[in-house]
């Protein structure tokens, strides 16, 4: 009887709405918080393990060597690595595939890799649509990684470099 | 037998055995680089040292010997540091290449650093860089990582036989490099890379293309020649990728011949054929297997079965054939009512066949006293029979040589003795006659004009003298027309010194075309007959004419016969088969196909196909069974090829009764020795383009003397028979000794 009266008084009262109200209005006047993606990113980690990369030497040349460590180290079987002499005597990668739908982002290759070529950056924000061959980037496509954000990777691993 | 103590566990041991032979017998791991079981003791490498009790200072395990009541650590402080500062100071100069090296993950060097190794380098000096020479197209060298074990040098002079690796300079120095600009030129160099433990030395045709980790290893023989090496392929994504030696102390001990280590490439090559394809109206049509086999038997029906001539069918397969091949293809034919079955392709006289059996074994050739080896250059041809004739001479025994020319022995030679082929059974008659001279027996007719000459008192003397000879029959002999004659002699020479006989004169898996009677029975035509008549209908099994027949031209000529309806089983193509052949069914090559290999001492080793083969070929005994079956034959149920050994009667081939006469008359005219180059015996051999590219794969020559040369008014560098001339005074008189590595026609 007693809770019956006092839920009558509440509601006419428009409490709830006015509690809510005030949040409303206290936010008006807050700082913003809301990131208005893609034109405005958090800030990420330098640990952050997104898309893979291919990483080359300041001279241009890249940098695996084709030791087949990553693919070995990999949990997934997500890479796939062959092999050949190159003409100049150097040990290269033939192809260099990273399956993204097996991958599961744990950055082992990266700690396998005695040269730092494959390397996992901060991209996140990739999407492969249609068939199922979209989900395998070969070494071009890591290649093209690698020197677009070259910049951005070598940043992260600077500041990652201290805590190693 | 004494007891000694290893790490407070005692052990027996043989007087005077090292230390390490007795841990690793006992399973104690003790590390090491230099030492290596089949190798001497070098003690170089320090890394094997142990604590015993009462010696001042660690010994090292490989060349200390064991002494009743000796105690030893191999891992208490005192061993353990040593072997950390030893490692530390192995470490010093390797260079931190691991990633690219294709040693890595079999790497000595790296497993022992991950047990006795610190995580941290205190070297902070600059580490020593070697230029690397080119050693030929087996091996790669790296020399930077070398530490110095010495394995490789030892090697080239213990088992080798000539010493082409060696140490220059002192110290820092010190160098492991050829002696030579041309490399190594070994027949056994291969094992090298399997002694390195490092990766200075590994396999050319391998480099770079895949980690140790990424392949399978499968237990296969090598079907090359007469020993039937073990070894493993290891094989990557169905594809064999390098072969490296098995133990067995019985057949190849640890070693094997570059021609069984390196052959593999040639499953790779571009002409392996592929597609079943029928010739219609003179032109190939790859075509689906059910069509080809289809073909093939309407073929067989319509020109030899069904007009009843089924001895106007024939059957020819190479001595490569496994010996389930062999079984399938006679019992078809033998089925069907023909007895025209011959494997024997390269004889050109079948009727002058060698009977002589092989009566030794292969671990006993070490043990002997005395070798007389006839017409035969083993260290080429039979590398792992060499081997342990070479085993036997350094371990006192003496060897006598009857050869055309002089070849290159890596052993001391009592006597080599250049005889003329025609004058061979003359030779052998007048050491028979001296033998039974000495042995006061009684001389049959046929001896009683010989006179003994010197040389043949000196060669019977010492088989006479000797305790536990053996007489070597080479390959040279196939084609001296007396070469029955010559077989027989050394029969009787062998009854009368109580000397056992090693006839090599056949090789790769020719034991088992022999056990499986491959050849023609009764009313059945030979090899040769076969391609004298007009064959309606010919079965090939894996044969190249331009490579097998001892006369190509001829071969060919009779097999492209219009009525003759030829099926081709082969591995690999070449226009020759194209010519002649109505169907050419893909088959496995080696390592494709299970079966079996018989080696000389009859040992059947049994082998499981590594890898499948490629694209639509099939095993061989596959096709033969399914050919049978289309023929509607009784007998061919078979599941595997198991099956089939099984059915294979264990009855060792009866020689025939010596009941010829023994001809020791001499032939006139020039005689011409006509072998395939060691790397030219066999089909994959003649595709693996490393191996062709060594100096004995390039061996194409004919050698003659400068008096042969002027008779047959030629000089060096002409084509004599399609092959160079090479003058060289070491070839005995109005003799020509061919190696030829390409097919060149006429051959005699």
């Amino acid at each position: 009887m007693i809770n019956n009266i006092k839920k009558l008084v509440k509601d006419f009262s428009l409490s709830e709405l006015r509690s809510g109200m005030k949040i409303t209005a206290k936010e008006l006047i807050n700082k913003k918080i809301t990131v208005q993606f893609p034109e405005e990113r958090t800030p990420i980690s330098p640990r952050f393990r997104g898309l893979h990369a291919l990483r080359r030497y300041p001279n241009g040349e890249e940098r695996c060597i084709a030791c087949k460590l990553c693919e070995a180290v990999c949990p997934a079987n997500a890479i796939t690595i062959e092999s050949e002499m190159r003409e100049d005597g150097t040990r290269r990668t033939t192809q260099y595939d990273i399956d993204l739908f097996k991958c599961i982002f744990c950055g082992f290759c990266e700690e396998a890799c005695p040269v730092d070529a494959i390397v996992e950056t901060q991209i996140f924000d990739y999407a492969f649509v249609g068939s199922r061959d979209g989900s395998i980037i070969d070494k071009a496509h890591l290649l093209e990684i690698g020197n677009k954000n070259e910049k951005m990777i070598n940043k992260a691993k600077l500041e990652d470099a201290k805590y190693r | 037998m004494i007891e000694i103590e290893i790490n407070g566990n005692v052990v027996n041991a043989q007087v005077g055995e090292m230390l390490i032979a007795v841990t690793d017998r006992e399973g104690i791991s003790v590390p090491r680089f230099c030492y290596h079981k089949k190798l001497s003791v070098a003690a170089n490498c320090r890394m094997c040292l142990v604590d015993v009790e009462g010696a001042p200072k660690p010994q090292p395990a490989c060349s200390t010997p064991v002494n009743e009541g000796m105690k030893v650590h191999t891992q208490n402080e005192r061993a353990k540091a040593s072997q950390q500062a030893v490692m530390e100071f192995l470490l010093i100069n390797h260079p931190l290449d691991c990633p690219i090296c294709d040693q890595g993950g079999e790497c000595e060097l790296q497993d022992v650093a991950m047990g006795y190794g610190s995580d941290v380098s205190r070297f902070n000096e600059g580490k020593r860089v070697v230029n690397d020479s080119d050693i030929g197209p087996l091996i790669q060298t790296d020399m930077t990582r070398c530490i110095h074990c010495t394995r490789c040098v030892r090697f080239g002079a213990e088992i080798g036989g000539i010493m082409e690796m060696g140490g220059t300079g002192r110290g820092e120095d010190l160098k492991i490099e050829p002696f030579l600009a041309e490399g190594i030129q070994s027949e056994l160099s291969g094992n090298m890379i399997d002694v390195c433990p490092v990766g200075a030395l590994t396999s050319k045709p391998f480099r770079y293309e895949l980690r140790t980790w990424q392949m399978n290893s499968v237990s296969n023989i090598a079907r090359h020649d007469l020993t039937g090496s073990n070894i493993y392929t290891q094989t990557y994504k169905g594809k064999v990728k390098r072969i490296v030696a098995k133990d067995n102390e019985n057949v190849n001990e640890t070693w094997i011949s570059d021609r069984d280590r390196f052959s593999y490439e040639g499953l790779a090559h571009k002409n392996r054929l592929l597609i079943p394809q029928i010739k219609v109206e003179d032109r190939w049509q790859e075509v689906e297997w059910k069509v080809a086999l289809d073909f093939a038997v309407r073929g067989l029906v319509n020109n030899a079965l069904n007009t009843r001539q089924a001895n106007k069918l024939g059957a020819l397969a190479s001595n490569t054939a496994t010996l389930e091949e062999f079984h399938l293809l006679q019992k078809l034919l033998r089925e069907v009512g023909s007895e025209n079955i011959d494997y024997r392709l390269n004889v050109k006289d079948l009727n002058n066949a060698i009977t002589l059996e092989s009566n030794i074994k292969l671990a006993e050739l070490e043990s002997i006293d005395h070798a007389l080896i006839i017409a035969s250059n083993p260290r080429l041809e039979q590398p792992m029979i060499n081997h342990r004739l070479r085993k036997a001479s350094l371990s006192g025994a003496s060897i006598d040589v009857v050869n055309v020319m002089a070849f290159d022995f890596n052993y001391r030679l009592n006597s080599e003795n250049i005889i003329a082929p025609n004058r061979t059974v003359l030779i052998l008659a007048e050491v028979l006659k001296s033998i039974l001279q000495t042995a006061d027996a009684e001389i049959p007719e046929f001896l009683s004009v010989i006179k003994v000459s010197d040389v043949a008192k000196i060669l019977a003397d010492n088989l006479v003298n000797a305790g536990n000879s053996v007489i070597v029959l080479g390959e040279h002999i196939i084609n001296n027309p007396q070469a029955s004659s010559i077989a027989q002699l050394i029969n009787k020479i062998a009854q009368q010194t109580n000397s056992t006989t090693l006839n090599i004169s056949a090789t790769a898996n020719s034991m088992a075309g022999a056990l499986t009677k491959f050849i023609p029975g009764k009313g059945g035509l030979d090899a040769n007959a076969m391609l004298a008549t007009d064959l309606k209908a010919t079965i090939l099994l894996d044969v190249y004419p331009q490579f097998d027949f001892h006369n190509a031209v001829q071969a060919i000529e009779a097999l492209s016969n219009k009525d003759n309806f030829v099926i081709s089983l082969n591995s690999f193509k070449d226009e020759a088969i194209a010519q002649y052949s109505d169907v050419m069914l893909p088959i496995a090559s080696f390592y494709e196909t299970s079966g079996s290999h018989i080696n000389i001492e009859g040992e059947v080793q049994s082998f499981s196909a590594s890898v499948g083969a490629p694209s639509k070929a099939k095993p061989a005994w596959k096709v033969l069974k399914v050919l049978a079956d289309l023929l509607e034959l009784p007998g061919f149920h078979f599941a595997n090829s198991t099956q089939v050994a099984s059915e294979i009667s264990n009855q060792s081939h009866k020689q025939e009764e010596d009941d010829k006469n023994i001809d020791t008359t001499v032939k006139q005219g020039v005689n011409v020795i006509w072998q395939k180059s060691p790397y030219a015996m066999d089909v994959l051999s003649r595709h693996a383009n490393s191996l062709q590219a060594t100096k004995i794969g390039k061996m194409h020559s004919a050698s003659m003397n400068k008096a042969t040369a002027k008779t047959l008014e030629l000089s060096a560098g002409e084509q004599y028979l399609g092959v160079p001339v090479l003058i060289s005074e070491s070839v005995a008189d109005y003799c020509v000794f061919v190696n030829a590595n390409q097919s060149t026609g006429s051959k005699s």
